[in-house]
């Protein structure tokens, strides 16, 4: 009886032995796809990814792998890194902008993620599995983005609570404010007008790049000698000119963001070395913010005069497709919304392209990725496939 | 003698006459593009034939008139312009304050050098329903125009295209308020066609009681599902020839309309999301592919054109949309130009590319919905109204300033 016992037990354990094993196999696949644009080089035509354990392990035309490897031939897909959004507001709770003050470089997005925001969802379904999320523009400085994916469990998805620094080189930080025509109150604030933005961001880079008393000085010290990202919000010629002349001044290199003049000083820009992240980008008519000219091709005016650029504001996918409709070469389109953006907030070494080593973070096309009649078929965060949709239909109610 | 000397001169005034009108005739000749009529099987490598702003032969092998204008079109698309069955872009003020205006018409409204029209022609458009928003109760007359043309007058094809009816209550007011205030509307026109032989109506009435009568349309705008049913009752109760123009919450309502048989024009919104306020669940809702399951035939409007609109402000991009979840491509087409047209009863003048129709047209630079594909030369009326080539706008849009 005891041994029956035993018996039982053993063989219950072996059982189970076997399916943990398995399913912990079932973890590294072999995808073969038509097309895989690893955006390291050209595209590989057909192409293979072999993910295990969330990690891409090997990318190429054909990779060797063990033999009870779970295959899974994805017939004529295009295969392609997540797409990356360099600057984006989604999941900020409980507002991007601190109104009391206009220098507020301590304050971090990564303490307010509302990690269930739907807007996630929604930029996940368009192939985006990581974004910066960024404070506002109210702002002189603004504070401290942090990059997360767009989806996987809570502890998993923060890959960098200490991502760029934002300030807003733009008339938005002196919009709504109003002289002191009252007594003191926390409300009332600097700026009124640009010429404030510039002075108060100026002051704020004397006193901290001369070790004065300054709120968090020393972090807007490193942040000019480069620790982290520099991002400055400056769609304007006359605020890009600024903040070329600041960086000149205080020996930082900047991110311009927005930018939807830059195309008009291109090499200008191409010179200084600064690159432009572009967007959101519109067909629409009208000006675009602070009265900017609505240009359509931004993108492919930037690129030819060497700037480098990514897309962001959400859209990436559509936006990609219109730059390129627009004149952004096909290979830049696709770069602008994967390697790019992941250089420009430093998290190349684990997102932006297909490389052993690098986050199994993909999205499989039903086609070329850059038709606007293409779906998506599914997107993976870490190895894990989210939004699956049935052929060329909708996705399934799923809860992430 | 007598006789055959007026025998001649009938004759030659005959001969006159036809060497006259030939010469006055403008006659265009569409040549080597493949041809998508919307009535048929494509032709590869066929000719559009036009004279006098109608078509009068579509065909493989066709004999150019000698004096036609040539259009070479080998190599492109050449499909019939397109057809936007709802919008007010094209106004100078989408409502009147009133809510309550029928005897008002857009015609009055239609200011043809707002940059819509531009952006139609460049885009294909080449037909366009202009009718009052959904900001009212009884909004005015609609009427579908021409998108070539510098006074309205001379672009209209349907002058009294439909009375706009918006179920969406104003304001602060109530559904209840709001569809008993309609209904005492709809019965006033009732009574007075029924006591049509009394005399003339009041002119003020006049558009509604020819709408009641079912002599022009309505265009009924639902703003979400629970207004489908009372549009649908309207439609029954007061013999309303109705054209459904639906919000995006509608979907809820897809088979209900499936059943009552009627195309829609869907909300300028075609995928969005949504969040289950028990649940917090999130789903995608794809409108087109509920429509298409539910067998609902439709069209689509355009987003306004603003800072953010991304795409979904062309006509084209919407079919394009529809294709990406799983309508065939030739169904998006017709989505955008014979089905609109039927919409709004202007079928036998446009909407394909048949013998008798208007000559409304537009070639593209290759395969529709591409992503490189361009209009190249929109045709109005059997005149070039746009041409890639001399789009200064778009070499701005593209180039930029000084570049």
């Amino acid at each position: 009886m005891k041994l029956a016992f035993s018996i039982f037990w053993g063989a219950l354990f072996a059982v189970l032995a076997f399916f943990w094993t398995d399913s912990s196999q079932a973890r590294s696949i072999l995808y073969k796809a038509a097309i895989v644009h690893t955006m390291t080089g050209n595209p590989l035509q057909p192409g293979e990814v072999f993910v295990q354990d969330g990690k891409i392990v090997a990318v190429g035309k054909s990779v060797v792998v063990p033999s009870d490897t779970k295959v899974v031939d994805l017939g004529d897909v295009t295969l392609l890194p997540g797409f990356i959004d360099a600057y984006s507001q989604v999941g900020l709770a409980g507002g991007s902008d601190e109104s009391t003050r206009e220098v507020t470089p301590g304050f971090s997005t990564a303490n307010v993620i509302d990690w269930k925001d739907v807007n996630f969802r929604e930029a996940l379904a368009e192939g985006t599995t990581t974004l910066a999320a960024s404070p506002g523009t109210q702002n002189v400085i603004a504070g401290i983005s942090c990059v997360i994916k767009t989806a996987g469990t809570a502890s998993m998805r923060m890959i960098q609570s200490d991502g760029a620094l934002l300030l807003s080189l733009c008339s938005d930080p002196a919009q709504g404010n109003r002289s002191r025509s009252r007594p003191d109150s926390i409300y009332i604030r600097q700026p009124t007008n640009r010429m404030g933005v510039v002075w108060i961001l100026r002051s704020a880079f004397d006193h901290a790049s001369r070790n004065l008393p300054f709120e968090s000085g020393a972090m807007i010290r490193e942040s000019l000698q480069g620790k982290r990202p520099v991002f400055s919000v400056s769609r304007t010629t006359y605020d890009l000119n600024s903040l070329l002349a600041l960086g000149e001044e205080f020996s930082f290199s900047p991110v311009a963001v927005g930018g939807h003049e830059a195309y008009k000083m291109a090499p200008r820009l191409s010179k200084a070395k600064v690159p432009v992240i572009l967007g959101p980008l519109s067909t629409g008519g009208g000006q675009g913010p602070e009265e900017t000219e609505p240009i359509w091709n931004q993108a492919g005016i930037l690129s030819r005069a060497g700037v480098e650029l990514a897309l962001a504001g959400g859209n990436l996918l559509t936006q990609a497709r219109f730059a390129h409709r627009f004149g952004l070469t096909r290979e830049l389109a696709l770069k602008a919304v994967t390697r790019q953006p992941a250089e420009l907030l430093r998290v190349a070494d684990r997102i932006g392209s297909l490389a052993p080593g690098l986050d199994a973070d993909l999205v499989a096309f039903d086609g070329d990725p850059l038709e606007f009649t293409t779906a998506i078929r599914w997107v993976m965060v870490d190895g894990i496939i989210y939004e699956q949709q049935e052929e060329g239909g909708s996705n399934e109610e799923n809860d992430l | 003698m007598k006789k055959t000397t007026f025998r001649l001169m009938l004759r030659g005034a005959c001969f006159l006459l036809w060497v006259g009108s030939s010469l006055g005739a403008q006659e265009l000749a569409i040549k080597g593009g493949r041809i998508l009529t919307m009535a048929g099987e494509p032709i590869d490598g066929g000719t559009v034939l036009i004279r006098d702003g109608k078509i009068t032969a579509v065909g493989e092998k066709l004999d150019i008139p000698i004096d036609a204008m040539v259009i070479d079109a080998t190599g492109k698309t050449i499909m019939p312009g397109f057809v936007e069955s709802h919008s007010s872009a094209a106004m100078s003020q989408s409502n009147e304050t009133n809510p309550n205006v029928p005897y008002l018409t857009v015609m009055d409204s239609i200011d043809p050098m707002r940059a819509y029209f531009h952006d139609a022609r460049s885009n294909g458009v080449t037909t366009v329903a202009v009718v009052p928003g959904n900001a009212t109760m009884i909004g005015g007359q609609g009427a579908v125009i021409k998108t070539g043309g510098t006074f309205v007058e001379d672009m209209v094809l349907m002058r009294n295209a439909g009375v706009k009816i918006s179920l969406k209550p104003l304001n602060e007011a109530s559904r209840m308020g709001h569809l008993a205030a309609l209904r005492l509307e709809l019965d006033q026109a009732k009574k007075l066609l029924d006591d049509e032989d009394d005399g003339p109506p009041d002119p003020k009435k006049e558009a509604l009681v020819s709408m009641v009568g079912g002599k022009i349309p309505a265009f009924i705008y639902c703003e979400s599902a629970m207004d489908v049913a009372p549009a649908l009752q309207l439609a029954a109760d007061y013999d309303l020839k109705s054209i459904l123009v639906l919000g995006r919450k509608c979907y809820l309502a897809a088979s209900e309309i499936a059943e009552s048989g009627q195309p829609v024009i869907l909300d300028s919104t075609l995928v969005f999301w949504e969040t289950d306020p028990r649940t917090g669940s999130d789903k995608k809702i794809v409108l087109t592919k509920i429509f298409q399951e539910a067998g609902v035939p439709f069209t689509f409007q355009v987003a306004a054109s603003t800072t953010s609109t991304l795409g979904n402000n062309f006509l084209w991009y919407q079919a394009a949309c529809a294709v990406k979840y799983g309508m065939p491509v030739q169904k998006a087409l017709e989505a955008i130009t014979l089905l609109p047209a039927r919409i709004l009863g202007v079928d036998k003048f446009v909407g394909s590319l048949e013998p008798g129709k208007d000559a409304d047209i537009v070639i593209l630079t290759g395969d529709p919905l591409l992503l490189d594909t361009w209009v190249e030369t929109t045709i109005v009326g059997g005149k070039v109204v746009y041409e890639r080539g001399k789009d200064r706008k778009l070499k701005r849009l593209l180039n930029g300033v000084n570049q």
